[in-house]
């Protein structure tokens, strides 16, 4: 490990990649959105960005390496910036899906060090106002006369997140989630169309997205894939689990470093993240952005993270995703 | 000849193409009766098939290309190729002053001009575009690390 | 409808505000700039700008009319290096270079972009005032769009391949699987399998549009210029002060409406977007044209005229879900929607309700912006023409900079350029074996569209084929395929008839 170190530092002197690997103070500091402009990984950039203003003595800057839902990031994050110390990389659930199912080629949960959260989302299960739905009890006993009965949709392929939550809805109730009527939208704007369009029947979204349709009166939220009930203006809508079905889903968005940073550049970006914990101004920045308070940071982080990749291998294996 | 020789290429690009449709791309399971390898099966097998026909009957075009053009045209790609691969390294305005000098002087330009000029397009497109409209463009590794030191 | 009046007078009252007025002329002059650079379209120049705008920290109104501004400007600016160069300014030019260009090198530039300027204001213009008055109703129907009727909608893109056929069809055919191929490179929507990857990550994601067009037709053009230059074939460009004429735009009229309305159609269509519009557009009008529409890709006004009226009509369509859905149409739409949420101001018909000073100032200032263009174009015109005064040594390296810096900027990956390169020399090998890139092109756009779309709807069915004609709007759409396909070359043989009959009886 430490040879490991020792050699990717003069690795990097000689490509002169970056600054100093033994500083410990953060200076000039970038948070890298694996995407283009203006998706979720920009937004969760945002928010380190904003979040971090006060503990940080330059603005952060964000910077964007698209391509390969994140596999170029992480390539380059295991290849040539293994020990910067001063970059941090969003990342979502989604991410750790990838890595889960083995999208990102070798590397692994175990090639980063996994930093901190900048909040979560949670799974939503929607449907048109007019729905003859009316409660998810009566969608899942559509779905118990046959997987097939209800055409569903979301806004990615089979084996994403989206997909996810679909499944372990149908397999909650001891159904076969490869007979369902799935269609795979690009992204959620298209599969909301197909919703309110008719094409599909329920839509599997996020709840941060559904903040500005509520009030419209055109979809109606049968459920909330979280672990508890959600504050207004979700706190009327049951959650899954209350309702008897285990399907959970947390779209968790945080960052993480290179594997090769040094303890104490990692220690020091994670004082600065539970110090931004602490203000008012962070959760008031998460609310703005959609996201719902989800503040982990080190060691804890990582194992939960460590955990949660484990869990949806699990999954991705049962659902026959993966051999 | 020309389009014999690139519809020969093509036809083993589409057979390749084709190999990899028909044998190695298959889903774990699939919603739509299609799945990921229909589509790209029936586009190698009509680029094929127009492969074959551009090699049974080709419509005559000449390629007709000067040994001296080739190699002009060769040395373009070069020059483009090391812009590209000094482009981080040596940062925007490096690498734009060298590219813009050396091709230019390829091109016609004067020895005097051409240095003038690679100079003026990197340090004024470096500032047009990175100071007036904030783009993103490679300040160069060995800058970042001289302004550390 | 006296909603609309009351509201739009509102919005003219935000938007003609100085301040504001003057947000939406400094939008639209740098998001010119920013289109003109090749590969930063609309969505890019939006994206760039966002941070600026909010960290400036404008109101929310002027935000997003400064924001609306730059979003027109880039879709104006993006024909300026369409025309005088040959390189795409964005992905919806594509289509502009194939007439465009050919003017220029004929000493037009000044007639082709004063043309395709008043054609985008037409063209911008028609689909602000459609979106203003029948927004909520054309939502509602495109909603109900649904994968079945898209289906439809690329047989009906792809019939109109049938007219950018050069000599030899079935190199037109195999430029247009070449295009298809290109696109199925990357992860499959449906399956989440990916496809010929080969392992590296960069393309795992497919090959982004972008990078295609600047490749195939920005670094193919660098490498023709210098052939030329070699060769002694590249004369000095005779920039003449031509200027477009009262007699151009009568020709061009109904051109120009039909495609306004075409354009502003498949805008307003969510997944479809200026290329789709300016593809069609392009192939439809040369299509009607027919016997005289060979001229097209010589530098016809018809066919300039054509794919700009309908990109900048798209512009205005894509508006149209956001606006009254709160669903983005288009890459750029979703990037103005993110603007609005970070404004806290949630889009969709809500907003009309809630914020209507946002809501009517946005409309209003695309009203403005739209003749803020006409009037900063038109004296730019001869500006611009005169950038091909710039000798060929000095011109050259610089399309190579400009590529550069438009595909580097946006994603900072430098396998890009890599990228850019090796498609230029594919491009330029094409360009010499008397193969059309137009067709490349159409497969890029439609490929993923036409395959995502049918096994779409082959997964709403369960697998039975019949859905695809089940709804009225498809079988609309293939019988006006038909019509397309089999009505001009009809009209036209029987007005040969009608010659020689005529001909005849004279003797």
């Amino acid at each position: 490990m430490k040879l490991n170190r020792f050699a990717a530092t003069a690795l990097l002197c000689t490509s002169l990649i970056a600054g100093s690997a033994f500083a410990a103070t953060i200076d000039k500091p970038e948070c890298v959105a694996p995407a283009k402009p203006g998706g979720g990984f920009d937004l969760t950039c945002r928010i380190a960005q904003t979040g971090l203003k006060d503990q940080l003595q330059e603005l952060m800057q964000v910077t964007f390496m698209p391509g390969g839902i994140g596999a170029v990031a992480i390539n380059m994050f295991n290849t040539t910036r293994t020990d910067d110390p001063n970059a941090i990389v969003a990342f979502s659930s989604g991410s750790l899906l990838n890595i889960a199912t083995g999208k990102y080629g070798e590397w692994t949960e175990n090639d980063v060090r996994w930093l901190a959260t900048a909040g979560a989302d949670f799974g939503a299960v929607v449907v048109r106002n007019d729905s003859k739905f009316k409660t998810l009890a009566e969608l899942m006993d559509a779905f118990k006369q046959g997987e097939s009965t209800v055409v569903v949709g979301a806004g990615g392929s089979v084996g994403s997140q989206d997909w996810m939550k679909a499944a372990l809805l149908i397999k909650s109730i001891e159904k076969d989630p490869k007979k369902m009527r799935y269609v795979a939208y690009d992204g959620g704007g298209d599969a909301i169309t197909g919703l309110l369009g008719g094409s599909i029947e329920v839509y599997f979204g996020d709840v941060g997205e559904m903040v500005s349709h509520l009030g419209t009166g055109t979809m109606r939220v049968l459920a909330v894939m979280s672990p508890d009930r959600l504050p207004a203006p979700f706190a009327e809508i049951p959650t899954t689990k209350e309702l008897g079905y285990d399907a959970e889903w947390t779209i968790m968005r945080g960052y993480y470093m290179g594997k090769n940073v040094s303890d104490d550049a990692y220690n020091a970006w994670v004082e600065k993240f539970k110090a931004a914990y602490a203000t008012e101004e962070f959760a008031k920045i998460q609310k703005e952005k959609g996201l719902l308070p989800l503040n982990m940071a080190g060691k804890e982080f990582d194992d939960d993270v460590k955990k949660r990749v484990d869990r949806m291998r699990g999954i991705a294996k049962e659902a026959g995703l993966i051999q | 000849m020309a389009d014999r020789i690139f519809g020969s290429i093509a036809l083993v690009i589409s057979l390749i193409y084709g190999f990899i449709a028909f044998t190695i791309i298959k889903a774990p399971f699939q919603y739509d009766p299609l799945g990921p390898e229909a589509w790209p099966r029936i586009l190698s097998v009509v680029a094929a098939l127009c492969c074959l026909y551009i090699i049974a009957r080709p419509d005559g075009q000449k390629f007709k290309v000067l040994g001296h053009t080739l190699t002009r045209i060769a040395l373009v790609v070069f020059f483009l190729s090391a812009y590209a691969v000094l482009f981080e390294r040596l940062g925007f305005i490096v690498s734009t002053a060298l590219f813009c000098g050396v091709l230019s002087r390829m091109l016609g330009a004067t020895a005097k001009q051409s240095v003038l000029f690679g100079i003026a397009s990197g340090i004024l497109g470096y500032g047009l575009c990175a100071g007036l409209l904030d783009l993103n463009l490679p300040t160069g590794a060995i800058f970042k690390n001289l302004k550390l030191l | 409808m006296d909603t609309v009046f009351a509201g739009l007078s509102q919005g003219f009252a935000v938007a003609l505000n100085p301040i504001n007025f003057f947000y939406v002329i400094i939008g639209c002059f740098s998001g010119t700039l920013i289109g003109a650079l090749p590969g930063i379209g609309p969505i890019n120049g939006v994206a760039i700008l966002l941070p600026i705008a909010y960290s400036a920290g404008l109101p929310p109104e002027s935000a997003l009319i400064l924001l609306a501004g730059i979003y027109y400007g880039a879709e104006y600016g993006g024909r300026v290096s369409s025309i005088l160069l040959n390189v795409p300014g964005d992905a919806g030019a594509v289509f502009t270079t194939l007439d465009g260009n050919p003017m220029a090198k004929k000493g037009e530039a000044g007639r082709a972009l004063s043309l395709s300027a008043v054609a985008s204001f037409i063209g911008g213009t028609i689909s602000v005032i459609l979106m203003t008055l029948f927004g909520p109703l054309l939502a509602s129907v495109a909603i109900h769009f649904n994968p079945s009727d898209y289906v439809a909608l690329m047989v009906f893109a792809f019939t109109c391949l049938a007219s950018l056929v050069g000599k030899n069809p079935i190199k037109t055919l195999l430029a247009a699987v070449m295009g298809l191929m290109i696109a199925s490179i990357g992860i499959d929507a449906n399956t989440g399998v990916a496809r010929f990857t080969f392992g590296i990550p960069d393309i795992l994601a497919g090959i982004d549009f972008l990078v295609i067009v600047i490749g195939l037709f920005g670094m193919g053009e660098l490498i023709t210029l210098v052939e030329h230059q070699v060769t002694g074939k590249l004369a000095v460009l005779p920039v003449g002060k031509s200027f477009v004429s009262w007699k151009d735009l009568m020709v061009t009229k109904w051109v120009i409406l039909r495609c306004s309305l075409l354009g502003f159609f498949i805008g307003v269509l969510p997944g479809t977007g200026a290329s789709v519009a300016s593809a069609v557009a392009y192939g439809t009008e040369k299509r009607i044209a027919g016997k005289s529409g060979e001229s097209f890709g010589t530098g016809d006004i018809r066919g300039l005229a054509a794919p700009e009226a309908a990109n900048n009509g798209s512009a205005g369509g894509a508006m149209v879900p956001m606006l009254t859905l709160g669903i983005p149409g288009s890459g750029t739409t979703a990037i103005l929607l993110g603007a609005l949420l970070l404004f806290n101001v949630t889009p969709g018909p809500l907003m009309f309700v809630q914020r209507p000073e946002i809501a009517w100032g946005l409309i209003a200032s695309m009203y403005i912006g739209n003749i803020a263009l006409l009037i900063i174009n038109l004296p730019l015109v001869g500006f611009f023409a005169r950038l091909l005064t710039i000798p060929q040594k000095y011109l050259t390296p610089l399309i190579a900079v400009l590529a550069f810096i438009g595909v580097y900027s946006v994603v900072s990956n430098p396998f890009d350029l890599y990228m850019i390169i090796g498609l230029g020399v594919f491009g330029w090998l094409l360009r010499k074996l008397g193969f059309s890139l137009a067709p490349v092109i159409l497969g890029v756009v439609l490929g993923n569209l036409f395959e995502d779309n049918l096994r779409r709807a082959l997964s709403i069915s369960g697998g039975d084929w019949m859905i695809l004609i089940e709804s009225g709007r498809s079988i609309a759409i293939y019988v006006l395929t038909a019509l397309i396909l089999f009505v001009p070359p009809l009209v036209s043989s029987l007005r040969r008839r009608a010659a020689t009959n005529a001909a005849t009886s004279e003797a």
